[in-house]
């Protein structure tokens, strides 16, 4: 077979990719342009689809059409609206932001895979059922097309131009654009566009599925694999700048053509496994690329401006005094309890990284683990001799030498983050994590032949232990500087109204890189510190997911307490140490989707508790007027039930 | 149309202070304000755009408070804003057809060999004439008009006027709010003056001209 | 010391347009804001007044034309290395930072002067901490917001935040002040406030430029007015005279 025969054969192998890439685009397109929200959560509604009709046919042996219909027309759709009913639309209505929406999608993600993990385990299955058998439908000069590839190709060709033609020609088109156009006008106009967002959430989450169901007997079924590739697949959504259908479907099928073309390309020496690398993960590549090119896509939003914020107040000593007899618990501990308290310090590390950048700065980091997995990284290499011209260093100078080089790689979300907001940042910051978790973590070039210990410091649990504490106090005292005096003034403001902070004469940029390059730094150390913890490099524990989690987390304590982020880390720890793994993940996903009736999270909740209590009763009306319409609600029921 | 109260925030700023007005059906009223002084407010506070943080709006007698601004419009209310009033990506005829398909106005026949234009390539004066349209194809029983005038030629706006009397007298309630009284509103029944969100003066055209005098 | 008028030693506009997608919002605005002198900048909705603002503050950039500060060439300066130099501006939607109390927000303003980012993460106090301190007291005190400095700002009403907002560029010492609309939202008594204030600035020494609609008030404050109308100067010249001009009359479609 020549050449140009080869090339036929991968870029029709390409298509089957492609082809779900181009749907997933499409459901993210449709679901945003009918309600305005970028479905951060679809690949974990993916990932459930697929989980769900795997059940209903090999477990439960029901007929593969039946059980399709059931998960792609009956459970996704309803999924959807459900997800509309309960998160989004009271967000909405509440007039919420972009960035409270988008940790609310956060959070039905890392709910969702604390779900799946809960009810299937992590143990990856390999027998999910393909939806149209993989026979050779034609083979046209030798070259096999397979009949799922092109059922595949099918279904995306009909369901965009579908799409395009409903929308078009039919007056429920007609509404849907009238409502893309301009909300408040069409429903001025008598629209409902609640039902249209209702819609719109109904048939993204139907691709979703689809997507799922496709992609799943190509690959291990498992609750983090899926929903990140089909993240992955947001390139294609964020290529067609949120807008244009066939730019989805086009980039969709030509990175899936691309990727299959590449496998051919077989440099030579050093350069081949960063080759392959780029090859097996282009679709990280094109996410980095779409998100990195100048896009006016959420450039308008008002920064991460989540409500609640307050500096000090009453309830913050009582939970630094809980803070400190938390982490000061462990130095009594078992061993073997010990053994996983060492987690503690060096996780509060990476959330406090979440605090800074998000918290105090009001900048979204989606990526945060992976400057956390940079720091580990650095640390191992250091420690293992692996630079060139360095000796193999002990544990605490390779520890912060990591540190010291992570902390100018911030620039790799800061610098972007002067000219980005919201959306535009996230997704930028997300394609970053996502592209040094695949691209660098996940490599043997950079991770074989690594050796970790804790050389040349305490190397018992109780030492090491002690250490960690005293850079948890050194990180802690850095966070206190940067929420102090003129400097903690300057990021609040910059926080709260970015162009009155700037009018009033604060260098903006420069805070936003100072904010960046602080988080990867202590992120670093808090990363350096869990490989030391556990002796050994592991990739997994930096994955992107394990950023979205962290974030959420960081979110739902009240990203602006750092003794919120120090009490998450040991809540965290403790979680998945005492209960079945998915319980962590259940719980900071479910308070993440109600993070719009609870704002400022969990600490702004005790901040007003502490309020609450801490104000001195007056009498007469004045304490009348001070009641919750719960508890006048509660006082006349009271009054009826008096004699 | 009755307002008792009002009072309306938009987020740190408050816009009206607690606005008591009334509006009656089947007439003409016009709210006279500089930029800013709440009037677009009032607007908008009636059709279910902004929520009102104090305070009642009554249409019909009934209270509306909870009410969708899409179900306003669809027992009867159309409001034309000043800004942005039609679909720029829709065509006319989409435009139009959103509220009664199929039929235009015969009041702006200017619009008639326009139908197929996207609605966002026309100029302002024939956007505001497809918003205009559109609000009097709901036959709504109460129209507010934010500054219809603008961007229309003085004849267009006369004939607008006319319109809205007409429109008025067939038992509707019509609401414009404008920066200065033109003559050919003088015939209105109520006048009410907004400044810095509170009502400054509320009376017959006559009475304020004897004011300014 | 520059007498008072001096043209050229406040800020001055030299044809200044900012295009947005072909339409030319400002469109070649020539513009002088003396020190010691207030003046007025009115016009309808969409003249470009916020747009122009905008230009002269640093928050856009001009498409031709220069910005002068003081003789100086301030065209290319980001925003706050403006504000830096003494070019303060307010905002016509309020800009108050809600998690800093009252008189923490003056003082965002008070010391942005003096770089000192790297001694404020080591926890050492930034250089001209005492002057910054002086200079938020005097604010605080000047617009009547001693009895409120340790409100949080969103607590504060309208009014308030519009003084707080002026008592922030206050405490820069401003050479020149931009004034989106001070005083909307305003009681009689505030507004009077902000009157007398503004009059003893420009005693001072500070030029000042003020977008405003409140006619009655440009009447009674503005030394010098300029009328905007898509985007062009229409009028220009000494209060009384342009706002006896019938043209402008026109364009401001007053009653």
């Amino acid at each position: 077979m020549g050449a140009a025969g080869l090339t036929l054969d991968l870029a029709l192998a390409g298509l089957a990719v492609g082809s779900a890439a181009a749907l997933s685009g499409v459901g993210l397109v449709v679901t945003y342009r009918a309600t305005g929200v970028l479905n951060l959560a679809q690949g974990a509604q993916a990932m459930a689809t697929a989980y769900l009709l795997r059940e209903l046919v090999v477990v439960h042996h029901w007929p593969l059409a039946l059980a399709a219909v059931c998960c792609l027309l009956v459970a996704a759709p309803a999924l959807g609206v459900l997800l509309d009913l309960a998160v989004f639309r009271p967000l909405q209505r509440r007039g919420a932001g972009p960035a409270e929406t988008m940790v609310a999608g956060i959070g039905v993600f890392v709910l969702l895979i604390g779900a799946a993990v809960l009810i299937w385990g992590t143990a990856p299955y390999g027998d999910a059922p393909p939806l149209v058998e993989g026979t050779a439908l034609a083979q046209p000069g030798g070259h096999v097309l397979r009949l799922d590839t092109a059922v595949q190709l099918a279904t995306v060709l009909v369901l965009a131009t579908t799409v395009g033609l409903v929308s078009r020609y039919t007056r429920f088109g007609v509404r849907l654009r009238a409502v893309v156009d301009n909300r408040a006008l069409a429903q001025l106009a008598g629209v409902d566009a609640d039902r249209i967002s209702s819609a719109g959430w109904a048939f993204g989450s139907f691709t979703a599925g689809l997507v799922g169901v496709l992609l799943a007997p190509f690959l291990l079924l498992d609750p983090y694999g899926l929903p990140l590739l089909v993240m992955e697949t947001m390139a294609v959504a964020v290529a067609a700048r949120l807008r244009s259908l066939p730019v989805a479907v086009v980039t969709g099928l030509a990175l899936g053509v691309a990727q299959s073309e590449l496998t051919r390309l077989r440099p030579a020496g050093q350069l081949l496994p960063l080759a392959q690398a780029v090859q097996t993960n282009l679709f990280v590549v094109a996410l980095l690329v779409a998100a990195l090119l100048p896009w006016s896509g959420g450039s308008d939003d008002t920064g991460l401006a989540l409500p609640g914020g307050g500096r000090g107040g009453r309830g913050a000593t009582a939970a630094r005094t809980a803070c400190t007899v938390l982490v000061l618990l462990p130095l009594g501990f078992h061993a073997d309890d010990l053994r996983h308290a060492l987690l503690v310090p060096a996780l509060a590390l990476v959330l406090l990284s979440v605090v800074v950048v998000t918290g105090y700065g009001g900048q979204v980091s989606l990526g945060q683990a992976g400057y956390a997995g940079l720091g580990a990284l650095g640390t191992a290499l250091l420690m293992s001799g692996k630079v060139p011209g360095l000796p193999a260093l002990p544990a605490v100078p390779a520890l912060l030498l990591a540190v010291a080089v992570t902390v100018p790689l911030g620039l790799l979300t800061g610098w972007p983050a002067i000219r980005r907001r919201g959306l535009a940042l996230a997704l930028v910051t997300f394609a970053v994590g996502t592209a040094l978790s695949r691209l660098v973590f996940d490599q043997p070039y950079a991770t074989t032949g690594l050796t970790v210990s804790r050389d040349g410091m305490p190397t018992g649990d109780r030492g090491f232990y002690t250490v960690e504490l005293v850079l948890l106090g050194v990180g802690l005292l850095v966070v206190r500087n940067l929420h102090r005096g003129r400097l903690g003034r300057a990021l609040t403001a910059m926080r709260d109204h970015q162009a009155g902070a700037s009018a009033a004469g604060v260098d903006v940029p420069r805070l936003k890189l100072l904010v960046f390059m602080a988080g990867a730094g202590l992120a670093a150390l808090g990363g350096g510190l869990m490989a030391l913890g556990g002796q050994a490099f592991d990739p997994t524990a930096f994955d992107p997911v394990q950023g979205l989690l962290w974030f959420a987390t960081v979110v739902v304590a009240g990203a602006d307490s750092a003794a919120g982020a120090v009490l998450a880390a040991a809540l965290l720890v403790g979680l998945d140490a005492g209960t079945a793994a998915g319980v962590s993940a259940v719980v900071v996903g479910a308070l993440a989707t109600v993070l719009g009736r609870m704002p400022g999270g969990l600490a702004g909740l005790a901040r007003r508790a502490a309020d609450r209590a801490t104000v001195p009763a007056r009498p007469g009306p004045g304490q009348e007027a001070a009641l919750t319409p719960l508890g006048r609600r509660l006082r006349e029921r009271i009054a009826e039930r008096a004699p | 149309m009755e307002l008792r109260g009002v009072r309306v925030r938009y987020g740190l700023l408050e816009a009206l202070h607690g606005v008591d007005l009334a509006c009656p059906a089947g007439r003409v009223t016009v709210l006279l304000g500089r930029n800013g002084s709440g009037r677009t407010t009032v607007l908008r506070t009636v059709a279910g755009v902004v929520r009102p943080s104090a305070g009642q709006v009554l249409w019909q007698g009934r209270e509306t408070a909870g009410l969708d601004a899409y179900r306003r419009a669809r027992a009867g209310l159309a409001l034309v804003p000043a800004e942005r009033g039609v679909f720029g990506s829709l065509t006319v005829a989409e435009n139009l057809g959103l509220s009664e398909p199929g039929t235009v106005e015969p009041s702006f026949p200017e619009l008639l060999p326009l139908l197929t234009r996207r609605a966002g390539t026309l100029s302002g004066g024939q956007q505001q004439m497809v918003a205009l349209a559109r609000a009097l194809l709901a036959r709504p029983r109460l129209l507010l008009l934010d500054e219809p005038g603008r961007g229309l030629a003085p004849a267009v706006v006369a004939r607008l006027h006319e319109l809205l009397f007409r429109v008025a007298a067939e038992g509707r309630t019509v609401v414009l709010a404008e920066q200065g009284l033109p003559p050919t509103l003088e015939a209105a029944a109520v006048v009410h003056v907004l400044r810095r969100g509170r009502i400054a003066f509320s009376g017959e055209p006559s009475e304020l001209r004897g004011l300014v005098r | 010391m520059t007498a008072a008028g001096t043209p050229g030693a406040g800020l001055v506009a030299r044809g200044v347009v900012r295009r947005f997608g072909g339409i030319a919002a400002v469109d070649g605005v020539d513009l002088d804001a003396p020190i010691g002198r207030i003046t007025a900048l009115i016009g309808p909705n969409g003249a470009g007044k916020s747009t122009l603002f905008d230009c002269l503050a640093g928050a856009a950039r001009p498409d031709a034309g220069q910005v002068l500060l003081a003789g100086r060439d301030i065209t290319r300066l980001p925003d706050h290395a403006r504000a830096r130099l003494g070019l303060l501006r307010t905002f016509q939607q309020i800009a108050a930072f809600q998690g800093l109390t009252v008189a923490e927000n003056v003082r965002v303003g008070a010391e942005q002067v003096h770089r000192g980012t790297g001694r404020g993460l080591l926890g050492l106090p930034p250089p001209g901490r005492d002057t910054a301190r002086a200079a938020t007291e005097r604010a605080l005190r000047l617009l009547d917001l001693d009895a409120v400095r340790d409100w949080p700002a969103d607590r504060l009403p309208t009014g308030a935040l519009r003084l707080l907002e002026l008592a922030r560029a206050l405490a820069a010492t401003p050479r020149v002040l931009l004034l989106d609309e001070p005083a909307a939202g305003l009681d009689q008594a505030q507004t009077a406030r902000l009157g007398t204030v503004l009059r003893a600035l420009a005693a001072e020494g500070t030029a000042l430029l003020l977008v405003e609609h409140d006619v009655e008030l440009v009447a009674r404050l503005a030394d010098a007015v300029y009328v905007m109308a898509a985007g062009r100067v229409i009028a220009r010249g000494p209060t009384a005279s342009v706002l006896a001009d019938p043209r402008v009359a026109a364009a401001w479609g007053a009653t």
